[in-house]
């Protein structure tokens, strides 16, 4: 942080424009700067956000537009920050939609100054973040390993994932239960003896 | 054929349009359905049935087996040939819209569509866009709807109006129990009827009083929250699933913005009805099993789970199984006799007291007295020498589940003690079994008798238990030492008798050496028949009673051929010949096919009750003698009446509607008009005039977009095609909808959204996508009826977590800077979105579609549905076990058929399939874990 542009390595640099809105209240988790910049929020070196009030856009449908112009696709990531104000949300969110997808801007919708905040916070916070959160790593607890691949099952709850884990002592013991077995085990229906018992007898290939 | 069946039937044939008929639970919809069908004539045309549920498939093909069923395994050639053929067909929805939009179904060869289970329909479904699809070019088509679910059809507003109004149909047909033609019909020959009220222990009772006590207090916190009409919430509500359904379609819409607590109570009511439902189904030692790994399961928010009365329901749960207590000394070890054995342990006892459910004395009583009848009646008969052709001697016995079935038959067998003392011993063992170390299961031994496992060793120090703290380390201890009693005893008996230990050695060979194998002695799930002659164990005879015919053998001589092997074998292990038990959730015809003279409905339906009336309506000159088994001041009575009244009340408000409702007559011409490109191509050419030359090229054209097959499970493509938007049907490996060459539509709704996240799914499409479009959009699509936010302002929290939905999506945006997304408020909105984003793009190309993303060895895929080649939910679950990646699922599904096979490849196989030794070992390894204590 000592380095000479300071401030702007881990802080959202935020416009002048956005002077007075009061989302600016609800960004705490990451320091914040005024400083002269063309997009409303700089989030990183290549990724901005402009902030974009339903209600605005509908008193200026021009000016979401406009501010995309300026932007001049200098960034990677450019995110139009849409806070849905208003009830009837169907037609400008329409237009918005319309506007940010076809230049290149991604959308992205919050319902409270709170939530915008966190958006904007979020994105800075997780800059050079890896995607693991959102690749599908779980708990590698066995039970919550069992509990992933059983609920596949449609309808078997996690009640009933302990009781055919216990019935049974072990998964390869379940996945080769006969039906009488399935539905001796209490809370598993007929219909979950017949899901269960296809899911594990029915070959992989159907054959044809 | 009942006389109002064939009442329903004319007033039906009377309207060449065709009509709605909605009639009461039991009233034999698939024989009113069977009857319809036989009238059928080939030379107008074939005739679809919609929707139908297995069980009435399966009923209806018992009377028509001649009925064939159409599924996309048909080549699409010999698909055409059945659609031209003018018979009767099972379809799904699916399937049928595929072909429509695919003109591979010439619309005029079809006469009509009959549509079951109309109650869940809406205009956004499927059956709607294919009766709006078949009408547009089928004027004289006919479309015929059923319901028997009379409550389904008044929630929610109008619900029957916009039925109607979306199959095209004008008249609604009423048919309650209370109508009557009905009552005349079922009223004439009335079986007769004995009402057995069981008093419930005082056990029963107070646990039934503590839950529903807690159950009030539940509810009593949900009016709380001033979120629900407060009306809705009584107890008796409660004890429905429907209550659910209320509930949910209150707070549906405010759901995101509801606190844990609050959700947390709608799935408490829902745990606590279920408690209430299985005290009286289930024997005392089941009962306190299932509340067991209910208290394993549930999550510590759960808030009745530590209410006081909560408490009570443990412990009384708890006595009705065994009492524990302190005592210095112990003089009468066993003088007590068999039927309270006790165990002493560091002066601490196990008194087992194994409470037998009630029911089962009076069961045994009702059949020792029929039984005396019957003898009476036989020697009476013997005199006369008349013909004994009505009265065949046999008893059903109607329960809700197979589970009952199995306990009762092995009851009636082996008596009261014998089959409590089974259950005791393998709630023991269940305990005990989960205590021991994983992997000293390598011999893979199929034992539900724990012998091997143990071999007498119990880990001395429990450290594994120490965590729990809700039953006693004595307790505990008294408990384990008590199933190394059993286990004990268990090993003595197998070197006694070894021949049973062989028996069941090979059964295990049996099992492992191949699949065909274990068909042959297990069950048999397509035809339900269970072969006399095969190596049977005892319990393999309890089954013979309810799974008696098979669906492919609609004849009468091979039904009763099956029954006469059936009733042989059990007469001879029986006391009391000719007893079946049926259980009612299998949903099999059961009256026809057996001719029982005496029923004993041991779990009261109100669906089954009126299943009887009709069989002896359809049957007056036979003999009929029904019991109704009741758990006297139960929930059970009260359910059971509430469920008529709910009926009635329904049937109520459906005649009120029906003479408020509003159908404009000209309905039909309606239908011509929304689908045609009429409509459609006037708003393109409107749209065109206020632009420039460059769209005038698109003039003659309508839009178009790619659909894979799969989302035919959604109403989208419905919606898309109201809005004159033609729809392709392919199978696409990337992305949902294709609107253009550039732009490629991934669609979740908001529920799909969190699960796919978590799941890694969503990113792995979104590469996909990604990879092969230059406009990858992902689709959030909210519900109309629900809200559109993901979560209240106040459950935003202070700070930055990595659970937020928030901040996984922020992730997903950071690594996708191309990703689009679009928020839709409903379908509808994205329709509109669709039509907005096509406007400036060319029309997207099918066969380049078809080909995006698709590994070139799969190259000939070609037309198929992938969801019907692949065992969907089986693929989904190999690929969440440890050890199976991206890579090797394909090579795993090449190399053994199904999972059942997977359970039992042996490591050096796993091996070789999974391309290493160290995923083919986390596989292994965690198949063959124990499952953890629940101690």
């Amino acid at each position: 942080s000592a380095s000479a542009p300071g401030p702007s390595r881990n802080c959202i640099l935020v416009s002048h424009r956005q002077k007075g809105n009061p989302l600016l209240k609800h960004i705490r988790n990451v320091r914040w700067a005024f400083a002269d910049i063309v997009c409303d929020y700089m989030l990183g070196q290549s990724s901005c956000a402009l902030y974009l009030s339903l209600r605005y856009h509908l008193l200026h449908p021009d000016y979401l537009y406009f501010r995309i112009r300026e932007l001049q696709k200098k960034f990677k990531l450019s995110v139009v920050l849409c806070h849905v104000d208003v009830e009837d949300v169907v037609k400008p969110l329409l237009e918005v939609t319309k506007t940010a997808l076809l230049h290149d801007c991604t959308l992205l919708c919050g319902w409270s100054l709170e939530e915008c905040g966190r958006y904007l916070e979020t994105i800075k916070v997780y800059e050079n973040k890896p995607a693991d959160l959102i690749q599908g790593q779980m708990d590698m607890d066995y039970l919550s390993r069992l509990n992933h691949a059983l609920t596949t099952v449609r309808h078997v709850n996690k009640t009933d994932v302990v009781t055919l884990g216990s019935t049974f002592g072990s998964l390869s013991h379940v996945m080769d239960a006969s039906m009488e077995d399935l539905a001796r085990c209490p809370g598993i229906g007929e219909r979950k003896v017949k899901r269960l018992y296809d899911t594990f007898h029915e070959p992989f290939k159907r054959v044809v | 054929m009942v006389q109002f069946h064939q009442h329903i039937i004319s007033d039906l044939l009377n309207e060449p349009n065709g009509g709605l008929v909605v009639l009461s639970t039991g009233l034999g919809l698939p024989k009113l359905i069977s009857a319809l069908l036989s009238l059928h004539d080939p030379a107008q045309g074939s005739l679809l049935l919609l929707s139908a549920s297995s069980s009435q498939r399966s009923e209806i093909i018992l009377n028509h087996p001649e009925i064939s069923e159409i599924t996309s395994e048909l080549p699409a050639h010999h698909r055409l040939s059945l659609y031209t053929s003018g018979r009767v067909f099972f379809i799904t929805a699916r399937i049928l819209i595929v072909d429509l939009l695919t003109s591979r179904l010439p619309t005029t060869s079809v006469a009509g569509i009959v549509v079951l289970n109309a109650h869940s329909l809406s205009d956004t479904s499927t059956e709607a866009f294919i009766v709006r699809i078949l009408r547009s070019s089928n004027r004289s088509l006919y479309v015929r709807a059923f319901s028997d679910s009379p409550q389904s059809m008044v929630s929610g507003f109008a619900k029957s109006e916009r039925i109607l109004k979306c199959l095209g149909l004008r008249k609604l047909h009423l048919w309650p129990r209370f109508q009557v033609y009905v009552s005349q019909d079922l009223e004439r020959n009335p079986p007769e009827v004995i009402d057995v009220r069981v008093p419930m222990t005082p056990h029963m009772l107070g646990i039934q009083k503590s839950v529903i006590e807690v159950m009030d207090a539940c509810l009593k916190e949900m009016r709380k929250t001033n979120k629900v009409d407060v009306e809705d919430l009584t107890v008796e509500n409660g004890l429905f699933k429907s209550f659910d359904e209320i509930v949910r379609r209150q707070l549906d819409p405010i759901w995101h913005t509801l606190g844990k607590r609050t959700k947390q109570l709608v799935s408490d009511l829902k745990t606590l009805r279920k408690l209430l439902d299985y005290l009286s189904r289930y024997d005392a030692v089941t009962y306190l099993k299932y509340l067991d790994s209910l208290r394993a399961s549930e999550s510590f928010r759960s808030v009745w789970v530590f209410a006081e009365s909560s408490f009570k329901i443990f412990e009384l749960a708890k006595k009705r199984v065994y009492s524990f207590g302190r005592k210095r000394k112990l003089d009468n070890r066993n003088s007590d006799g068999n039927d309270s054995r006790a165990t002493a342990n560091n002066g601490v006892v196990l008194e087992e007291t194994l409470e037998a459910p009630p029911k089962w004395k009076v069961l045994r009583e009702i059949l020792t007295e029929i039984q005396e009848e019957r003898q009476k009646q036989a020697m009476v008969r013997e005199d006369s020498l008349g013909g004994g052709k009505d009265h065949n001697g046999i008893i059903l016995v109607a329960c809700k589940d197979e589970h009952t079935c199995l306990q009762l038959q092995d009851f009636i067998n082996n008596g009261q003690h014998k089959v409590m003392q089974e259950e005791w011993e393998k709630y023991l063992l269940g305990k005990v079994e989960l205590q021991a170390l994983p992997k000293c299961n390598k011999n893979k031994q199929k034992a539900p008798k724990g012998f091997g496992i143990l071999n007498g060793i119990i880990p001395s120090n429990s450290g594994q238990r120490a965590e729990v703290t809700s039953i006693s380390k004595q307790e505990n201890d008294a408990l384990l030492a008590a199933a190394h009693d059993i286990i004990k005893d268990a090993k003595r008996n197998s070197e006694v008798d070894g021949v049973s230990e062989g028996h069941d050695r090979g059964r295990k060979a049996q099992l492992k050496k191949k699949k065909s194998v274990i068909n042959e002695s297990d069950f048999e799930p397509e035809t339900g028949i269970r072969s006399v002659d095969l190596p049977s164990k005892s319990k393999d005879k309890t089954n013979v009673s309810h799974k008696l015919y098979s669906h492919e053998s609609g004849t009468e001589s091979m039904n009763k051929e099956v029954l006469r092997k059936h009733s042989q074998n059990s007469e001879n292990t029986n006391e009391f010949p000719s007893v079946y038990f049926h259980a009612l959730e299998s949903d099999q015809v059961i009256l026809d096919i057996l001719q029982p003279s005496f029923i004993i409905v041991y779990h009261p339906s109100l669906a089954f009750v009126r299943e009887i009336e009709i069989y002896k309506a359809e049957n007056p000159s036979r003999e009929l003698k029904v019991y109704f088994l009741f758990y006297e001041d139960s929930t059970e009575v009260q359910k059971f009446e509430a469920s008529v009244r709910r009926e009635n009340g329904a049937f109520e408000s459906l005649i009120r509607q029906k003479s408020l409702m509003l159908i404009p007559v000209a309905q039909e011409d309606n239908f011509q008009g929304s689908n045609s490109s009429f409509e459609t191509q006037s708003i393109i050419a409107q749209n065109l005039i206020t632009r420039k030359a460059g769209g005038r090229k698109e003039a003659g054209k309508e839009m178009q977009v790619i659909v894979d097959m799969r989302e035919f499970m959604s109403s989208l493509p419905n919606v898309l095609d109201q809005k004159g938007i033609r729809i392709i049907p392919v199978t696409l490996e990337v992305g949902d909808y294709i609107l253009s060459p550039l732009i490629c539509v991934e669609r979740k709704s908001v529920q799909d959204l969190f699960i796919s996240f978590s799941s890694g799914r969503l990113y792995h499409q979104v590469e996909m996508m990604s990879r092969y479009y230059k406009i990858p959009v992902l689709l959030i699509e909210f519900s109309q009826d629900k809200s559109f936010s993901f979560q209240s302002a106040s459950d935003i929290g202070d700070d930055v977590t990595p659970t937020s939905i928030i901040s996984k999506l922020s992730l997903l945006v950071l690594h996708f800077p191309r990703l689009r997304i679009v928020w839709s408020r409903s379908l509808h909105a994205t329709a509109e979105i669709f039509s907005t984003l096509k406007a400036n793009q060319d029309e997207p190309d099918e066969v380049k579609a078809i080909r995006v993303g698709v590994p070139s060895e799969e190259g000939i895929i070609g037309n198929d549905i992938r969801a019907e080649n692949y065992n969907t939910s089986a693929v989904e679950f190999l690929r969440r076990l440890p050890g199976v990646t991206d890579s090797n699922y394909r090579s795993i599904m090449d190399g053994c058929s199904s999972l059942a096979e997977l359970a039992l490849l042996p490591i050096e196989k796993l091996t070789e399939l999974m391309g290493g030794h160290k995923a083919a070992n986390t596989l292994r390894d965690f198949l063959d874990a124990k499952f953890p204590t629940l101690l």
